[in-house]
């Protein structure tokens, strides 16, 4: 009986790396509950309904930064191809493109990037940081370009259905965002934790060289793993210009690192193979709960940016610490 | 069958820039056979065995596997395919990822791309318990002792059906204990028909398990032979083209006055109050297992570890030392054991890598180096210890192991230090530059410093120093004089374990 009343729990913490998710699941509870004291409004179905599809967009390039962070490298060019995919989806539009076709557009021009970046980085072996940082600025010009240095035009009525399929609809009382989200989130998570491409994907950011001589393909899984990045960047860019329903040339500006700080507070390690992506949603969450309830409580946005840098490090400090054998860091920072 | 060979290489020659690694090199292995492929550091043992395993290819020359020529080049993953499997020196495995997963990687088993994470791990079980190795499938590799992390890379090889088995110095990092276990799974392995070739070191272990010998030397075939029919001093002799006439060189010096002692030092679990003594003039050997608490001392003495209690006491003065600097200001300086993790910065120069640690003296009061002191010194390094490299501009990683050391050891040598201890100077280095560290050793003693020498070779231990401190789990078992004491006294002491039911 007791056996039996223990084993979920036991289950699901033998999952590489579940103990830090758990963590800071607790966090992001305590977090709410706070917020929820401060201001009741906080819990209301109106609020949860919009901190939710506050949260999607973070989620997603987190999701796509926890590829990158795994296979041991980074992502600069996610906010870049926010911008981008925002841009050239806009202006297909204003010059009447139909939406279909000018998502489809957007997602091709936004693999492309992924493609290059994978390419930099696993067969020319440049340094991650250094061949997403150009294509960050390639990306961004791109985006400039697009309307001749000119956010687009309102992208009219023709639009409609596209605007409520990534933002302003709601199916079963959630906002579409919400569900796309989920939906990727569930699809990502499922190549990741049950397919070959996933497990070679911790593989190569675990040990590169015995991967290599395992017989994994080191480029093609570096690859896959930007492409996904570019992916649910192309799909934020979408949801972005469904928001505003026009082009912004900075979207997404500094995306890159918030997805960084969603994957990091969610456990998953800069240095690769060690991560999951509940963990990610947890980030993502703690993320958008402390932007959103700060916000409630009436918190400029200098002090929200303070606290939420503070969150960031303290997270990751945390984290060193558990993992430090025998709290030996405890040692240091007494010093 | 069990007379065709199962691997033929004939005329294999491979070029990297500006050395000849492989030339004109033949080999043979036979299945049931256990082959040592012997020869000095640099001698293309591992090029030969990559090119095998198709790590690297070959410029020239005739590979045949299981009677079958190989025309093109080989992949790591034909390799195996063929039944080729190469357990490298420093381990290969994905430290997050768990025992099964690390086994099928690359060849995971799968349906449409989704994993069977079931069947892996009941396929890991099996050949696990068929070598007889108690491990967990699902146990984290990172969280795995070294042996057992290489046990998990013979499982490996074994499950992909690896019909020739390559071990790279498999024992350098392994225990007794973990040695005897790695022999047993190597019978067991060659009882089932493979051929496995087996480079190493350590000659004095090739007895237990070798049928046959390869010695190569420069890149060249040298000679082959049933080992029971080629006599050690023989085997030596083709390996480094001489006699050595001394394999222990000794010289006799007077003892000096007490200059360095340590007393009831602690720190953490590994270090419990340890106690020693060195004179001037004197070589103090520090024997044990591994994992006896040797290297956590040292590093302990040195201010790398912090210490809990206890004090160190240079030339009758109580020194306090709480970080490395302070353990150099006071004369005591520390050849790590871990020379490409501790010792050197693999990717500086070997003048730069000299020079790091005399910048105080380099350096005029605004921070300068001054260029032609720190030339002057290094040459004078470079040839004291004759260490053998193009010029000292080269990469330290480019270096062989045992010149690698020797730069270890230079880097301290330029400063008067009165105590240098070295933490496992000769692993992984071939016999010769063995003999060469020996020298300097014995050129410290003479000049008068006290020299500590941590070693997990018996024989070496013996062979060099004036006496011996035995350490077991963290405590000093004993204090012996080398001439009267013999390697069952010091096994006896380095097993001496605290009964732990009392």
């Amino acid at each position: 009986m007791n056996q039996k009343l223990e084993s979920p729990y036991k289950r699901l913490l033998a999952i590489r790396g579940m103990g830090q998710v758990l963590t800071v699941t607790i966090g992001l509870i305590i977090l709410c509950i706070v917020f929820g004291l401060m201001n009741p409004m906080f819990f209301s179905s109106r609020n949860v309904s919009n901190l939710l599809r506050q949260i999607a967009p973070i989620l997603l390039i987190g999701i796509g930064q926890s590829y990158v962070l795994l296979i041991g490298q980074i992502d600069l060019s996610i906010g870049s191809v926010v911008g981008m995919s925002c841009m050239i989806s806009a202006t297909l539009m204003t010059r009447g493109v139909t939406p279909l076709a000018a998502v489809i557009i957007t997602i091709i021009c936004a693999l492309m990037v992924g493609l290059v970046n994978g390419f930099l980085v696993a067969w020319c072996k440049l340094p991650s940081f250094i061949a997403t940082l150009g294509t960050m600025t390639i990306a961004r010009g791109i985006a400039q370009i697009a309307n001749n240095n000119y956010n687009t035009d309102s992208i009219g009525e023709a639009a409609e259905g596209f605007r409520n399929f990534f933002y302003y609809g709601k199916s079963l009382g959630l906002y579409n965002t919400i569900w796309i989200a989920l939906g990727l989130w569930l699809i990502f998570n499922f190549v990741l934790t049950r397919t070959r491409t996933g497990r070679h994907i911790y593989a190569v950011g675990s040990n590169i060289e015995a991967a290599r001589l395992s017989g994994v393909s080191v480029v093609a899984t570096t690859i896959k793993a930007y492409l996904v990045s570019s992916f649910v960047c192309c799909v934020v860019g979408l949801i972005t210009t469904a928001t505003s329903g026009m082009g912004t040339m900075d979207a997404g500006t500094s995306y890159e690192l918030y997805a960084v700080a969603a994957s990091v507070i969610g456990g998953v390690s800069t240095l690769g193979g060690q991560g999951l992506l509940f963990g990610t949603v947890i980030g993502a969450s703690i993320w958008g709960v402390l932007q959103n309830g700060l916000q409630f409580a009436g918190a400029p946005i200098a002090i929200r940016n303070i606290v939420i840098g503070i969150i960031v490090v303290v997270s990751v400090l945390l984290d060193v610490i558990v993992r430090s054998n025998k709290g030996k860091s405890w040692k240091i920072l007494k010093k | 069958m069990s007379n065709e060979y199962i691997v033929e290489m004939k005329n294999i020659t491979k070029t990297f820039p500006g050395v000849k690694a492989l030339d004109n090199v033949s080999f043979h292995l036979k299945s049931g056979q256990v082959m040592a492929l012997l020869g000095e550091n640099g001698a293309g043992k591992s090029t030969l065995m990559k090119i095998l395993s198709g790590v690297y290819t070959r410029d020239e020359g005739y590979l045949k596997i299981f009677g079958e020529e190989i025309k093109g080049n080989l992949t790591p993953k034909s390799a195996q395919e063929l039944g080729v499997s190469i357990i490298h020196q420093e381990l290969n495995m994905c430290a997050h990822l768990t025992v099964a997963e690390n086994i099928f990687l690359g060849k995971e088993i799968h349906s449409k791309g989704l994993l069977k994470d079931k069947e892996m791990v009941k396929r890991s079980r099996a050949v696990l318990e068929r070598l007889k190795i108690d491990i967990n499938p699902k146990a984290i590799v990172g969280s795995l002792g070294v042996g057992q992390q290489q046990m998990v890379e013979i499982a490996k090889a074994l499950e992909s059906n690896a019909k020739v088995l390559i071990m790279d110095e498999p024992t350098s990092a392994l225990t007794t204990k973990e040695i005897e276990d790695l022999f047993r799974i190597i019978r067991e392995v060659k009882s089932r028909g493979c051929g496995i070739v087996y480079i190493s070191h350590r000659l004095e272990e090739l007895q237990h398990i070798v049928d046959y010998v390869t010695i190569m030397r420069d890149g060249k075939y040298i000679a082959e032979g049933e080992f029971k029919q080629l006599p050690m001093p023989k085997i030596i002799s083709h390996m480094v083209g001489r006699e050595i006439t001394e394999q222990f060189p000794r010289v006799k010096t007077q003892r000096g006055k007490k200059i360095f002692s340590v007393k009831n030092l602690n720190a953490g679990r590994m270090v419990r109050n340890v106690s020693l003594e060195a004179y001037e003039g004197e070589i103090l050997g520090i024997a044990g297992l591994m994992g006896a608490g040797r290297t956590e001392t040292t590093r302990a003495i040195f201010g790398v570890d912090h210490k809990d209690s206890g004090e160190i006491i240079v030339q009758d003065e109580v020194v306090d030392i709480s970080c490395p600097m302070d353990a150099i200001k006071h004369g005591i300086v520390l050849a790590p054991e871990d020379r490409k993790k501790d010792g050197l910065c693999t990717k500086l120069s070997v003048r730069e890598n000299i020079a790091l640690a005399n910048l105080d003296e380099l350096c005029n009061k605004s921070g300068v180096v001054n260029r032609k002191r720190e030339k002057e010194i290094v040459e004078k390094a470079i040839s004291n210890l004759k260490i053998k490299l193009p010029t000292s501009e080269v990469n330290a990683a480019s270096l062989s192991g045992g010149n690698q050391q020797k730069v270890v050891v230079a880097k301290w040598l330029a400063r008067n230090s009165k105590v240098v201890i070295f933490d496992e100077p000769t692993r992984g280095i071939d016999v010769a530059a063995k003999v060469e560290i020996y020298n300097i050793m014995n050129t410290l003693k003479q000049s008068g410093i006290a020299v500590i020498f941590v070693s997990s070779e018996m024989p070496e231990v013996l062979g060099v120093s004036d006496r011996i401190v035995v350490m077991c789990d963290g405590k000093v078992t004993g204090s012996l004089i080398t001439e009267e004491t013999n390697q069952e006294e010091i096994l006896q002491l380095a097993t001496k374990f605290e009964n732990k039911i009392d």
